[in-house]
């Protein structure tokens, strides 16, 4: 198994409990979700990087290219779009609103692993 | 990050006349739960709409009714988004037309492509009840018609 989809998805998991536990706690976002949140865009930055490296050493998508960068770019958009809407208004349903983030970027690793491996179309 | 509480009440927050809203029935729905429901929503819109543009442009005839309908679930996630965001008696009744066609689409759809998985072949968002989804596009419209039921504007003015 790629170690890249392993490390995302303990990124995205700890992100999603984190969060889900905090908002069970009735806490508004505090710095350890957004950070956890931060964590995830942060993955997704040195995902994209590495796919660049490899792509450019020679380790070719197996699926469509454009559509596994497609699913990059708005994944990284994902965590960016929950923060904003997460501090519009801080009570525990923002953390609520993290979680799912992480669980969307996960679903999203996902898919573009198996675009990757070149497994399934759309 | 900056230490503003959780300000708005635990309960009062949905709905409540008192806190989020500014003016008779401009009670905001954006709120709360309410919150949580619209990411989701949001997520769908994104998904669908990205899911139908790449169907239609690379694959529209190998099923034409299935992308057609790709294309009007993405619209409708689209609507349902933006009308439970805003506040006001008309994007409550945008909101539940939109989320009752979602309802009746995902119902609808999921059915017909259990009977007739030819006519269906797996690849729409509402396809066997939204099972590639994890089911959320069946539990999310019930949710969201519960959500509106209990945030429907005390009169209804337009």
């Amino acid at each position: 198994m790629d170690p890249f989809f392993l490390v995302g998805a303990l990124v995205c998991a700890l992100c999603a409990v984190l969060c889900i536990g905090a908002a069970l706690l009735r806490q508004p976002p505090n710095d350890i979700t957004i950070l956890s949140t931060a964590a995830v865009e942060l993955f997704l930055i040195a995902y994209a990087v590495g796919a660049l490296i490899r792509q450019v050493m020679g380790e070719p998508v197996l699926g469509e290219a454009w559509e596994f960068w497609g699913y990059l770019l708005t994944a990284l958009v994902v965590p960016i779009g929950a923060f904003w809407w997460s501090i519009l208004e801080k009570t525990r349903w923002s953390n609520f609103v993290l979680a799912a983030a992480g669980l969307t970027v996960f679903v999203m690793l996902f898919r573009m692993e198996q675009i990757w491996d070149g497994v399934a179309g759309l | 990050m900056k230490d503003r509480r959780d300000d708005l009440p635990e309960r009062g927050a949905r709905g409540g006349s008192s806190s989020a809203a500014v003016g008779s029935g401009e009670q905001s729905r954006a709120t709360g739960p309410g919150r949580l429901l619209i990411a989701v929503y949001g997520v769908f819109a994104l998904a669908a709409t990205a899911r139908a543009a790449f169907q239609i442009s690379t694959k529209f005839d190998e099923a034409p009714l299935a992308y057609l309908l790709s294309a009007v679930a993405a619209v409708v996630y689209i609507v349902a988004t933006v009308s439970l965001a805003r506040a006001g008696s008309r994007a409550y009744i945008v909101s539940v037309v939109a989320v009752t066609i979602e309802l009746v689409g995902v119902i609808a759809v999921g059915l017909l492509s259990i009977l007739d998985a030819q006519a269906f072949p797996s690849e729409t968002v509402w396809s066997a009840f939204g099972r590639g989804y994890g089911f959320v596009p069946l539990i999310l419209p019930i949710l969201g018609l519960a959500w509106l039921r209990r945030n429907r504007p005390e009169r209804a003015q337009g």
